[in-house]
């Protein structure tokens, strides 16, 4: 019997796919069906009216910066937590997960106390893009360090060696050996903690402030719309987010493959 | 007496069986006649029904009884309900949000003669002994919109017309997803329109509220949470949460300003609630003497004329009585007409008027607001 009309493999298909379906694909379909539910020109205007528009300039660009700013963040704290041996490294390399686990409106509101005006350090930065940011760098970091580490991890130490030998500077030996190497699984880890981000809701209504128009995010005005019964506005929205943050996953897979490949 | 480590699958076993043992004995004992109750109220009510469920429980009527409750913001619960959450009775923010369950057929449309039919509380005509306050039917608690500012009251906050001063900082929830926040926007018109301005007038000041805005937080408990966080210096808020808030010992300090609106807050049997006795009878207590005793005991004013009359001397007068307004003073028909006025998301302007819309103000200012800022 070929390995493939092994029974149990159509089992796992199955409960693959009956997984898939409930979890995912099912409700995504409703989502769909709620967006348009009223036309296409409701959805149009939905999703495109000025408080929606505002929401979703604040959000991509809070999202965009705070990938990018993880993915770099992230890259140095992963090359330590593999390369360097230091008291507490294993305490450190646990404490990472932990913006999984914490209740992100518990996040919110600490950090609302710790940078909001009774700040110790006398830093306020509530109801500003960059609190909105600091508040998704927080939820996504686990994103952009757990993507590289592994792949530190396997890559031997043998070729920055070697290239260090040949007298290659400590950044040269990051760019020309390490970074490539790492390069598919940072994309792969940025695309996620974007996507991720465009929906944060918890750890951000708190620290933006919430003002319409001015520092109100996505998944904010999506709830505001939820609780006045416009059910279908709130899909029209959220599908807006949805494709978005599917056009940025399937490009950085594409990208993150094809460099993959390239490196053989 | 010392276990070994050896002992602790035995005692283990022994505790788990004893444990079944005391389930089965007790559960049948106490469970066999217990009726559920579920219950739904907005964010800042759940304590008070929690305080009035266990009273109820020591009433003849309450025995057996359990209740369940889901308390949250006031639209997000009756969203809830409208898609199929449990509910027998259910007491919301404001008027608009009972409709909405209305809509989806889980509240029958004459919700608000229940008071009358159902609990005996005459809202006015007929001369029964339980007479409301304030005639609207349907509505179990009554309050105002406040202050609260830092203690000691640093900028002397005493009216509506120094919120709009230099350098006052403004909190007050969003009023998309907030019924409070409703409530403190048409707070700050009421008291315009009750100190003999025009409503143009009044839509002006509560533009410049607005302006002075610097958090709106998703509920009223988020803006209490964000005002305590250190932002803003006044905070608008209900009566009731305001006293709590004080009473809990926050640094706080409630103003209570000289004109205000009145806070009324429905109560509805939904088509469930009515088919179960216990819930019928939970509804009657709320309206009931007892109940509204605990209500006014937690910061609420009654709506029962001889409550109110034994507990007012705990709450701030008003000077005269055109002073606090009603939602009907601002809008003939009360909520029907008030919901689109101020709250609708279309906006519409008079035909000689392109400053002042005649159907969403609220949302026509916030985007005129948060534009300019």
């Amino acid at each position: 019997m070929r390995p493939l009309d092994d029974p149990r493999t159509y089992l796992a298909k199955g409960v693959a796919i009956g997984y898939l379906s409930l979890l995912v694909l099912i409700p995504m379909a409703a989502l769909l069906n709620n967006a348009f539910s009223h036309g296409l020109g409701v959805f149009w205007s939905a999703a495109t009216s000025t408080e929606s528009l505002d929401a979703l300039k604040l959000t991509v660009a809070c999202s965009l910066f705070a990938a990018l700013f993880n993915a770099a963040a992230g890259t140095a704290t992963a090359y330590v937590l593999v390369r360097d041996r230091f008291l507490g490294r294993g305490v450190l390399n646990a404490i990472i997960d932990l913006p999984f686990a914490l209740p992100t409106v518990v996040a919110g509101v600490t950090f609302y106390t710790l940078y909001g005006p009774h700040s110790p350090f006398h830093l306020n930065i509530t109801g500003t893009w960059v609190g909105i940011t600091v508040a998704i760098m927080f939820v996504t970091l686990p994103f952009s360090v757990r993507a590289v580490q592994p792949v530190l991890e396997s890559l031997t130490i043998d070729a920055e060696d070697a290239a260090a030998t040949l007298g290659a500077s400590p950044w040269r030996v990051f760019r020309t050996v390490t970074l490539p190497a790492i390069l598919p699984s940072l994309l792969t880890g940025t695309g996620l903690a974007f996507a991720r981000a465009l929906g944060e809701y918890g750890s951000v209504v708190f620290i933006s402030n919430n003002l319409p128009y001015h520092s109100e995010v996505s998944s904010s005005y999506v709830y505001s719309l939820v609780s006045q019964g416009n059910d279908s506005g709130a899909a029209a929205v959220a599908l807006f987010l949805l494709v978005g943050a599917l056009a940025v996953l399937i490009t950085t897979n594409v990208v993150a493959r094809r460099l993959a490949l390239r490196r053989g | 007496m010392r276990f070994s480590v050896r002992k602790w699958p035995q005692i283990l076993a022994f505790g788990a069986v004893a444990a079944t043992v005391v389930a089965t004995i007790t559960v049948p004992a106490s469970g066999a006649n217990t009726t559920t109750v579920n219950v739904v109220g907005y964010s800042v009510v759940g304590p008070a029904l929690t305080a009035e469920e266990t009273a109820f429980e020591a009433t003849p009527a309450g025995q057996n009884v359990t209740f369940k409750n889901s308390i949250g913001a006031s639209g997000t619960e009756a969203t809830n309900v409208a898609n199929g959450l449990p509910a027998d009775v259910i007491n919301l923010s404001y008027w608009n949000d009972m409709e909405l369950d209305v809509q989806a057929n889980h509240v029958p449309a004459n919700w608000a003669k229940q008071e009358a039919t159902i609990a005996g509380v005459n809202p006015r005509i007929f001369g029964a002994k339980a007479v409301t306050t304030y005639p609207t039917a349907g509505m179990v608690t009554d309050s105002t919109v406040v202050f609260i500012v830092r203690k000691g009251n640093p900028l002397g906050i005493t009216n509506w017309s120094q919120l709009t001063g230099s350098g006052v900082q403004i909190v007050t929830p969003n009023p998309a997803t907030s019924g409070s926040a409703k409530w403190n926007l048409l707070g700050a018109y009421a008291a315009w329109i009750a100190t003999k301005h025009t409503a143009n007038q009044a839509q002006n000041f509560l533009k410049s509220v607005l302006e002075h805005t610097v958090a709106q937080p998703t509920s009223g408990s988020a803006a209490l949470s964000t005002f305590l966080a250190g932002t803003g210096n006044v905070l608008l808020d209900y009566e009731d949460d305001a006293l709590a808030a004080q009473k809990a010992g926050d640094a706080i300090q409630v103003v209570v300003p000289p004109q205000t609106i009145l806070i009324e807050n429905p109560l509805a049997l939904t088509n469930t609630g009515l088919q179960n006795p216990a819930a019928v009878a939970f509804y009657k207590y709320l309206f009931s003497v007892p109940g509204q005793q605990i209500f006014a005991g937690l910061g609420y004013r009654s709506v029962l004329k001889s409550v109110w009359n034994q507990t007012k001397s705990t709450f701030a007068a008003f000077q005269k009585p055109t002073d606090l307004l009603t939602v009907v003073n601002l809008s003939g028909y009360g909520w029907p007409t008030i919901q689109p006025e101020f709250f609708g998301s279309t906006v519409t302007f008079p035909k000689n008027n392109s400053t002042h819309p005649s159907e969403g103000i609220v949302t026509y200012l916030e985007q005129f607001v948060g534009k300019a800022s």
